[in-house]
């Protein structure tokens, strides 16, 4: 199983400059913070997003995480659905009385606006980052938070650390697979009980990643990690015309959405 | 390098790990560590590069000087460039994407410009024989690639010393033999090398062998010489070579460094054999793999693949009849594990089908596979998670809901058998990896299968705890329980299985007896499984030995 989200080609996406892939994932996060309407959310950043999985053949990566998708999207609208309350009604549906006091649940034209912005949005930052780690190599990733002032140190942890999860979870599937040949039912009891039934798995995640870590930290330093504060990069990163090019194209994009919320465009319409 | 009364004492422990060690290295000389686990071995590599005591915490005593230089007052980091370090955890050690970029990381690292790492990068792949991969991703290469890589990356540093820390513990034969193939040629080239191991064959090739016995130097000197003093080599917990101690067993006075030699030397000394030697074994009575009635497990023309991956189990049909003592082998990603998996109910057939007892595997549930057929993973430390021994193995029995006198009983049982009883209040955590091993035995013996799987049982052991735990599984066989082991070591294949399973690309490819196995010259060498050296030295004779004890009796008889 790969474990790495990254996948290898030449589109201009993946040879773009690692401070302006960087760049670009603020860019989608921002841009897809400040709008709720759902159309804003689709046209144009969503269709951008489906272009760009297209161009980079990022498909494969959806499709591992498309439980994921389908779950966030569903719940999350169908949350939103239940919970935002405003607007004239299309079905009112009655819970229960509780002495005056009746609590029901309307459904409105806004809530399932509202409820599907919420579901779109979150699709979409998760979108992001599955599009940023399939085009980006760790290095890059480092580099460009480097580039953007964070220390080495940190920028160096932040980016092994997204190599570290997968080994985790690898680790964590062996051990359920154990724990479970010895008899042991990870799905009884309530769902405060079926928490705390992942005792005899998170134990030995825990000490793993704890022997790992410590693995890995002297590994590190045996290479000379912390020899300079300003290690050099081997691999050379050039500015190209593409990196000016998007770079205009990403400030566009977030004062776009910048403006969809000040004029009020991308929210969902006035309250009735 | 100069190494003078080093002393180290881990913070907290009541003695120390390393005890006035002192020897000196010269340039272009290799030094083989060899010893029990817990002897020092680790620490005193550690001490090498300054990991202790940077990082460990303790009490820390001598010198160290390379080329006349002290470390004392170095961070680790500064010692990379002199003394380079590849550990036994290959998957902690890469930290890149590509091949290329991973051997740039420590020069990146000690601020070397970029033109000076361009003309370094190749050279070290091409002593590694890693040309070509510049641009692959190295979680994608095999174990053997991964730690040839590890080496590239400190090779390109250019240090004085490199230390290998049991950089083979974790590959398979294939990976073994790459690895310690580049270490010959390594030495070849006149670098100066520390190598840390468990197998005494390997490192015959060194200049020197220094034995570490708790923490202290037990011996020192050419391996002709150390690898003499068999009795003292099992006191320190080191296999004595095969070859040498059968000479030795024979009254023949010599370190033979191959198979050769040891022929030679036998003929010199029993003349008589000179007749035998050069023969042919007479071919065996093969032992088709028993077939009476109904097997204990049925596994009938079972596939498998991995979601949108390539067929790793193909058709494979095989029986094991109960209280059978098996052996699957192959190499890495030949489909073992995979088959052994199946086996448990961890994964269900494509297509075929499993049976335990006559059963449909599919119609079991988890719980009653469990009671049938027990799995002792790899690495033990996958399921170890309780506060106390006692609980750990109390801990299955308690999930099948028996009454607590039931569950002491078959404690009590479970911990003798594996000779854990006397640890009960323990933590699993502090105990050695031989130990974790064993408690991880008896937290599924407690369930009183029928059938127990090891996958790997001796992996990291040194070779008192895999004796002890190979004692183990075969005194659970004598009392009727069926073994299956998955394993890559050729002895423990030779002395404890009675039939064989080879596995390639997910196909079973041999399916018979061991002596049998043993005589497949040609399925053994494209599998990269060779036979032990003493079963080798055997055939030179015209006969088929699978023991060093059986060897020499025979050659006694003979003369």
């Amino acid at each position: 199983m790969p474990i790495y989200l990254y996948i290898d080609r030449g589109t201009f996406v993946h040879r773009l400059h690692p401070t302006v892939k960087v760049f670009s994932l603020f860019v989608m996060f921002w841009s897809v913070y400040w709008v709720d309407n759902p159309i804003a959310l689709l046209v144009p950043i969503g269709l951008i997003m489906l272009w760009i999985a297209q161009l980079t053949d990022s498909w494969p990566n959806f499709y591992r995480l498309r439980w994921l998708f389908v779950i966030l999207i569903f719940t999350t609208t169908l949350m939103w659905m239940v919970f935002y309350q405003r607007g004239t009604p299309i079905f009112t549906l009655t819970l229960f009385h509780f002495g005056a006091h009746t609590v029901a649940i309307k459904v409105t034209r806004l809530s399932i606006k509202f409820g599907l912005g919420r579901g779109i949005k979150l699709a979409e930052l998760l979108a992001a980052s599955v599009l940023f780690l399939s085009t980006t190599k760790i290095e890059e990733f480092t580099y460009g938070l480097q580039r953007m002032r964070v220390p080495y140190r940190v920028s160096f942890a932040i980016s092994l650390s997204f190599r570290l999860v997968p080994l985790f979870i690898d680790s964590a599937v062996t051990i359920v697979d154990a724990q479970r040949l010895r008899g042991y039912d990870f799905n009884q009891g309530g769902p405060l009980e079926r928490v705390r039934r992942y005792v005899p798995v998170v134990i030995p995640v825990f000490m793993g990643a704890l022997r790992k870590a410590n693995n890995m930290a002297m590994a590190l330093e045996a290479r000379g990690f912390g020899f300079s504060h300003e290690p050099t990069t081997f691999i050379e990163y050039p500015v190209t015309v593409a990196d000016v090019i998007a770079f205009a194209f990403l400030i566009g994009l977030g004062t776009l959405y910048f403006m969809l919320y000040w004029t009020g465009l991308g929210g969902i319409g006035p309250l009735k | 390098m100069s190494v003078q009364g080093v002393t180290f004492t881990y913070h907290g422990a009541d003695r120390p790990a390393l005890r006035g060690v002192s020897f000196a290295q010269n340039a272009g000389e290799m030094i083989g560590v060899m010893g029990a686990s817990g002897a020092g071995k680790s620490t005193l590599a550690k001490c090498l590069n300054r990991i202790v005591p940077e990082f460990e915490d303790g009490d820390f005593h001598g010198a160290i000087r390379i080329a006349g230089e002290s470390l004392e007052v170095l961070r680790v980091c500064d010692v990379a460039p002199k003394v380079g370090m590849v550990f036994q955890d290959f998957e902690s050690q890469l930290f890149s994407t590509n091949v290329a970029h991973e051997v740039a990381f420590a020069m990146e690292q000690v601020g070397m410009d970029r033109a000076e790492m361009d003309r370094r990068i190749l050279p070290a792949l091409e002593a590694v024989g890693l040309r070509g991969f510049e641009h692959r991703d190295p979680m994608s290469l095999s174990g053997g690639e991964k730690q040839r890589l590890a080496i590239a990356s400190v090779l390109a540093l250019r240090p004085s010393v490199i230390v290998l820390d049991e950089p083979t513990t974790d590959l398979d034969p294939e990976g073994r033999a790459e690895v310690f193939e580049l270490i010959k040629r390594l030495r070849g080239q006149g670098l100066s090398l520390i190598v840390i191991e468990h197998e005494s064959e390997e490192l015959r090739a060194a200049d020197r062998i220094v034995v570490l016995r708790e923490g202290e130097i037990a011996a020192d000197g050419p391996p002709s010489e150390v690898f003499a003093r068999t009795e003292l080599l099992t006191a320190c917990g080191v296999r004595p070579p095969g070859l040498g101690h059968a000479l030795e067993l024979l009254g023949i006075e010599a370190q033979p460094k191959s198979v050769d030699q040891a022929q030679d030397e036998i003929v010199r000394a029993y003349p008589r054999l000179a007749r035998t030697a050069g023969g042919k074994v007479a071919d065996s009575q093969p032992q088709p793999p028993s077939s009476r009635g109904q097997p204990f497990i049925g596994i009938e023309n079972v596939s498998y693949s991995y979601a949108g991956g390539p067929r790793v189990l193909d058709s494979i049909d095989l029986k094991v009849e109960a209280g059978e003592f098996l052996a699957i082998v192959g190499q890495n990603g030949s489909g073992k594990t995979t088959l052994a998996k199946h086996i448990v109910g961890l994964l269900q057939p494509a297509t075929g089908r499993v049976t335990i007892d006559g059963k449909d595997r599919a119609q079991m549930r988890p719980a009653e596979t469990a009671r049938e057929v027990a799995y002792v993973f790899q690495n033990p430390d996958h399921q170890i998670f309780a506060a106390t021994v006692e609980e750990e193995v109390a801990f299955g029995p308690r999930n099948f809901g028996l009454p607590d006198d039931e569950i002491r009983r078959r404690c009590d049982e479970a911990l003798e058998a594996v000779g854990l009883q006397n640890e009960r209040q323990s933590d699993p955590f502090l105990l050695s990896k031989g130990e974790r091993q064993r408690l991880a035995v008896a937290s599924v013996l407690v369930l009183r299968p029928r059938m127990l799987i090891l996958d790997e049982p001796t992996t990291g052991l040194d070779h008192r705890e895999q004796l002890r735990m190979m004692a183990l599984v075969r005194d659970l066989n004598r009392s009727g329980i069926a073994i299956v082991i998955i394993t890559h070591t050729p002895w423990l294949v030779a002395e404890y299985a009675r039939r064989v399973v080879l596995m390639r690309k997910g196909a079973k490819i041999f399916d018979g007896g061991v002596r049998e196995f043993f005589m497949q010259d040609e399925l053994l060498r494209s599998s990269s499984f060779r036979a032990p050296e003493i079963t080798e030295l055997s055939r030179r004779f015209g006969t088929l030995a699978l023991t060093t004890d059986e060897f020499v009796a025979w050659v006694k008889g003979r003369a």
